[in-house]
């Protein structure tokens, strides 16, 4: 006994004195991180969905397999609606991609996508974030209508704003698709449950 | 390498950051390397870390060194590692959110980065504090320098631009290059990786073998 | 789950995003141990083994005592913070009992490896899959993650045994002098990661 506590008495010290360094560096730092986690979900509402001021959280019924789904009902100034955001999530190519949609008024149309939680490849996959205007992928769901799922393609369709066809990244069709399966969930399981709380 | 009886505090961090390089002379590290060399931001952003973890590790082995039995001494190095790299995790998440969503996996991968528990086992556990920083920080600079100039080749033939932290990316290529996918993508897919570390390694020996072949004659 | 999502999960880790091609995980390794095509295989086995352990008892510490210590303290992911910690010290036990096994059991087989044994537990492809497989959706059933963590150890293996293989048939071509060893073998690397890049649209 005395051989193992002769030993390992350090390592036991140093496991003690390590775990509350990590607890107060956790403690410390929690709220930080998800404060950036908040102001990520801001500036995307802010970015997909003009003209909002203030935004209320709303219930929703049935959630799907990503349980972050979040709605909001984007209000301005005078408290009118302007459109809505909801943030939703699916898997990605390596991991989880969490992204925020804007909707019109109506909900019959797209106002805007911003990815705001992904890992994708990058310089590939992460083209569906938009750091400049280079990356059209994100950009081509501006104005597009909810009334049928959207489908992918390799040609360049990004322009056809009457059509679902959505352009993929070049060599990120993966990645391109997975977002795409996002936002076909939102306008298919969500969409039609906004109305009841406009 | 100069043993631990001669040569000053300076000469080791020389060692490590030229002669001793660890990723490109010892040929460690090289996972990190490979992966987050794709923008010079990620690059930087991963030395820092790493630089910070080796040279907290290399502190306390240092500073424990007579404590420490033989029989647990990996058990603690690993410890020490694993500790300090979830404080760089957690404080990379804290104050740039984005650049750690993009390093993703490999800031925890730190704590299996060859060249880190290296140093604690040849030179921490055996020097004093001052021989053992002077080594921490020249491995920790030479990790990113190496990992700089892969940054900066990749992300320039790759993506057209230059990335410093907390800055916007840099256009360094004229328009044309980047504009319909004229950029050379497969840089920063993975061949790219794998050829570029290649070509920097046999460059690298290369001036080595000529200094030495200099130094000899 | 079924056994053809199985199957995809499987072909996906192991094939279309190979750990050492796509996921640069296990480099050191890959570029230490390849010489000979029997090291490399051996390396490759003991990797799978450890590979499929650690992801198994990693999730288990993940799911069945992280999460229900911190569900019990009121914040689910309160404990999370010790994840890395728990991770690494449990993969540095399987590589010691890896260890003392092979000692007992298989005396020759524990000289021929040496000091590539305990470097087993700086292998980030181990250390890589269980932070994976706690981090991806479709792992979070404990059958799909030890699918997953024994499908990177083979992709590993495959990975790790082809270079070898060419390797030993370099070691008759004229080499320029700086790139033998490790620049040569990140060349073909390269060429092997453009390879594999072909597999990628299976498993859809």
């Amino acid at each position: 006994m005395k051989k193992f506590v002769d030993e390992s008495w350090l390592v036991l010290a140093m496991g003690v004195v390590f775990a509350a360094l990590l607890a107060a560096t956790h403690t410390g730092l929690n709220d930080r991180i998800k404060a950036n986690e908040v102001e990520a979900l801001n500036q995307a509402i802010e970015e997909v969905v003009p003209g909002v001021e203030t935004k209320e959280q709303i219930e929703i019924e049935e959630t799907g397999a990503g349980d972050e789904t979040a709605v909001y009902k984007c209000l301005d100034a005078d408290g009118n609606l302007v459109g809505w955001a909801v943030q939703a999530a699916g898997p990605g190519f390596i991991d989880k991609i969490t992204l925020v949609a804007g909707l019109s008024r109506e909900g019959d149309r797209l106002t805007g996508i911003k990815p705001i939680k992904h890992t994708e490849t990058p310089g590939l996959g992460n083209k569906i974030d938009v750091k400049d205007e280079l990356n059209f992928y994100p950009l081509q769901y501006a104005g597009r209508s909810t009334a049928a799922p959207f489908e992918l393609f390799k040609e360049r369709v990004r322009d056809a704003k009457d059509t679902n066809r959505i352009e993929a990244i070049t060599g990120a069709t993966y990645s391109s698709q997975y977002v795409m399966e996002i936002v076909n969930d939102v306008i298919t399981r969500i969409r039609p449950q906004l109305a009841e709380h406009r | 390498m100069a043993d631990e009886d001669n040569g000053s505090n300076l000469q080791q961090f020389k060692e490590g950051v030229l002669s001793n390089n660890p990723v490109l002379v010892q040929l460690l590290g090289m996972c990190p390397t490979l992966a987050v060399t794709n923008s010079v931001e990620n690059a930087l952003v991963m030395g820092a870390a790493a630089t910070f973890v080796v040279v907290m590790s290399n502190l306390i082995t240092s500073a424990l060194r007579n404590l420490i039995k033989p029989h647990v001494r990996i058990l603690i190095f690993t410890l020490t590692i694993a500790t300090f790299v979830t404080i760089a995790d957690l404080t990379l998440k804290a104050f740039m959110y984005k650049v750690s969503l993009q390093l993703g996996a490999f800031i925890p991968l730190i704590i299996v980065n060859c060249m880190i528990i290296c140093r604690a086992e040849v030179v921490a556990i055996k020097n004093g504090v001052g021989r053992s920083l002077a080594d921490a920080f020249g491995i920790g600079i030479g990790f990113t320098l190496a990992l700089l100039i892969l940054g900066v080749v990749r992300e320039w033939l790759g993506s057209g631009t230059i990335t410093f932290p907390f800055a916007d990316p840099i256009s360094v290529m004229p328009a044309a290059f980047t504009a319909n996918g004229h950029n050379w993508i497969i840089m920063i897919l993975p061949p790219g990786a794998f050829l570029t570390l290649g070509v920097v390694v046999g460059i690298s020996n290369q001036i080595r073998a000529r200094r030495e072949k200099g130094g000899a004659a | 789950m079924s056994f053809g999502g199985l199957i995809a999960i499987f072909l996906g880790v192991a094939l279309v995003n190979n750990l050492v091609f796509q996921g640069f995980l296990g480099i050191c390794p890959f570029l230490g141990v390849s010489r000979k095509v029997d090291m490399a295989f051996g390396m490759g086995c003991a990797v799978t083994f450890v590979i499929t352990v650690s992801g198994v008892v990693t999730w288990l510490i993940v799911h069945a005592v992280l999460t229900p210590i911190g569900g019990a303290i009121g914040h689910t992911e309160a404990l999370y913070f010790l994840k890395y910690v728990a991770f690494i010290m449990v993969i540095a036990s399987m590589v010691q009992l890896v260890e003392m096994y092979l000692r007992k059991f298989f005396p020759g087989l524990y000289t021929a490896f040496g000091v590539f044994l305990p470097l087993i537990t700086t292998n980030c492809a181990i250390l890589g899959t269980c932070l994976y497989i706690d981090m991806k959706p479709e792992t979070q059933h404990l059958l799909n993650a030890a699918v997953y963590a024994f499908g990177g150890g083979i992709g590993f293996l495959v990975a790790i045994t082809i270079m070898a293989g060419i390797r030993e048939h370099i070691r008759f071509s004229d080499v320029p002098k700086c790139l033998q060893g490790a620049g040569i073998t990140l060349l073909v690397a390269a060429i092997l990661a453009l390879a594999f890049t072909g597999f990628t649209g299976i498993g859809k």
